[in-house]
């Protein structure tokens, strides 16, 4: 379904992310993990259309979207939420997801599944998004991008800003929307968080991919191990 | 006390409309138009021209907030394209100076053109009385069609998904281009709908007084004032800061002298900004 090639970004000509390689299938979770600062957020950001890549290619279903503005690869399906979120601060719950339809009319029964999955969100529906704790902003966002015509949800750092029992919440509620069959790739330097959740996984580290696997033979590896797992 | 109440809505309701072009452009792009009060001296100028034609009143009008429309979206697709290519500040800047440049050149041909013309648009019939004070007919007209202005741009931004996807860039322009808006299109949309408010403070200003070929600085001047005091980019704040702004006009010209309500005018704009810098229903940087 995705597919980057020989991917490398960066800002102001100093690369960040150095000729990165990775795929997620239709139906597959697929994690990044790294440490702060590793490349995650850059790597995202110019997959989907923030930021220009110095190169390497994107596909997304085969056709080429490197480079296209983020605003037209939105509308093919590929959803980014950012750790910032970027909610609209002072539109209510219900017209933050209704724009996540646009330029579609919004469909009632995707708006109903949203809520049923996030009820905390049907609760505040009137509320304007900036007035929302951490958790429930999160919530929003990944609601946004499922009134879409989602077909892969990239999630940067999902767990940011959230209290654990939070960041355990909000993987729960991923959980459920794979096991719907949502294709999700999300970054998380909470490692232990994405490997409970993902299928398969790449470690990033200074900008390069160190290792790939599935989660089974990273959880057993003994570098992840002492390094993002706190086994000595 | 009433009839300066009155008089100050229909003053504020004057003001409030000639705020909203200018802060949704400002809100939605950080482009400051300089060139505002030329687009609505340009739009006043075509009805009267069309009148000349022999064109009844209403399709004048219609021509005139066209044309108005028109400048919006050449200023969007000429000088404006150099101005998008820069963020904050630099944009701010440039489009100001590149707009300022317009506003000479729209005057000079203006003056050099049509040095007498001026748009007058005469209502009719006596005074009105409304609350029992005897309110002259063109500016209750006038204060009627800014009414019903507003009330089209609330459901719009309210109740409509383009309008919704208009805000969301003034909310965040990085949100919205995730969920597949483009700010640009966004943008040019709101330039030209500012042409037309433009076109139509003109159209409701010459049923009060004449709109001349030199207005246009007045025009922006108290456009930005409005602005300013009603937050950047809210079309609610400038309603309210109009006719906040409206009453203290009058109330000030009636109690001291009208030679000194421009400076409790601009005082009044002074004090709201120190104590509120984001203005009345403006957001924080």
């Amino acid at each position: 379904m995705l597919e980057v090639k020989g991917f490398s970004a960066g800002y102001q000509g100093n690369d960040v992310v150095h000729d990165v390689a990775f795929h997620v299938a239709p139906g597959e979770a697929v994690m990044i993990i790294g440490s702060n600062g590793a490349g995650k957020t850059t790597l995202f950001r110019a997959m989907c259309g923030l930021l220009s890549p110095s190169s390497g290619r994107v596909l997304f279903d085969g056709d080429d979207i490197t480079g296209m503005p983020a605003e037209r690869i939105a509308r093919l399906g590929l959803r980014f939420v950012s750790a910032e979120r970027h909610l609209f601060p002072r539109m209510t719950v219900q017209e933050n997801l209704l724009l996540g339809a646009y330029p579609h009319r919004p469909d009632p029964e995707t708006m109903s599944v949203v809520l049923d999955l996030f009820p905390r969100l049907a609760e505040r529906r009137r509320q304007h998004a900036g007035t929302m704790s951490g958790g429930e902003q999160q919530m929003l966002a990944v609601g946004r991008a499922l009134m879409s015509k989602l077909r892969l949800l990239v999630l940067d750092e999902p767990s940011t800003g959230l209290a654990p029992l939070l960041a355990q919440a909000a993987y729960e509620a991923l959980g459920v929307l794979r096991k719907r069959g949502l294709t999700v790739l999300v970054a998380e330097q909470q490692v232990p968080l994405a490997m409970a959740f993902s299928d398969r996984g790449y470690v990033l580290e200074n900008g390069f991919i160190r290792l790939q696997g599935t989660t089974e033979e990273l959880a057993a590896n003994p570098g992840i191990r002492r390094a993002y797992l706190g086994v000595t | 006390m009433t009839a300066n109440i009155l008089d100050g809505i229909v003053l504020g309701l004057q003001f409030g409309l000639l705020a909203a072009g200018l802060t949704l452009v400002y809100g939605l792009g950080g482009v400051l138009n300089l060139a505002y009060g030329q687009m609505a001296v340009v739009a006043a100028i075509t009805v009267s021209l069309a009148m000349d034609a022999g064109l009844p009143v209403v399709p004048a009008v219609g021509v005139g907030l066209l044309v108005g429309g028109l400048f919006g979206l050449l200023l969007d697709v000429t000088l404006l394209r150099p101005v998008y290519r820069r963020r904050g500040e630099a944009r701010v800047l440039l489009s100001l100076l590149l707009t300022l440049g317009v506003s000479f050149v729209v005057d000079g041909f203006l003056i050099w053109r049509y040095p007498l013309k001026a748009l007058t648009l005469h209502i009719g019939g006596g005074a009105v009385e409304l609350l029992g004070v005897p309110m002259r007919r063109g500016s209750l007209v006038a204060s009627a069609i800014t009414l019903v202005t507003f009330a089209g741009l609330f459901v719009f931004f309210r109740y409509t998904s383009l309008g919704r996807a208009v805000r969301s860039v003034i909310e965040d322009e990085e949100g919205a281009r995730l969920v597949g808006i483009d700010p640009k299109r966004m943008l040019r949309l709101i330039l030209v709908l500012s042409g037309v408010l433009a076109g139509l403070v003109a159209v409701t200003r010459s049923m009060v007084s004449p709109v001349d070929v030199q207005s246009g600085l007045s025009i922006t001047v108290f456009a930005l004032i409005v602005t300013v005091v009603g937050g950047l980019g809210s079309v609610a704040g400038a309603l309210l800061a109009g006719i906040i702004l409206g009453i203290v006009n009058v109330v000030a010209a009636d109690l001291i002298g009208s030679y000194i309500s421009l400076i409790i005018l601009l005082g009044a704009a002074a004090v709201t900004i120190l104590i509120r810098p984001a203005g009345l229903l403006g957001v924080k940087e």
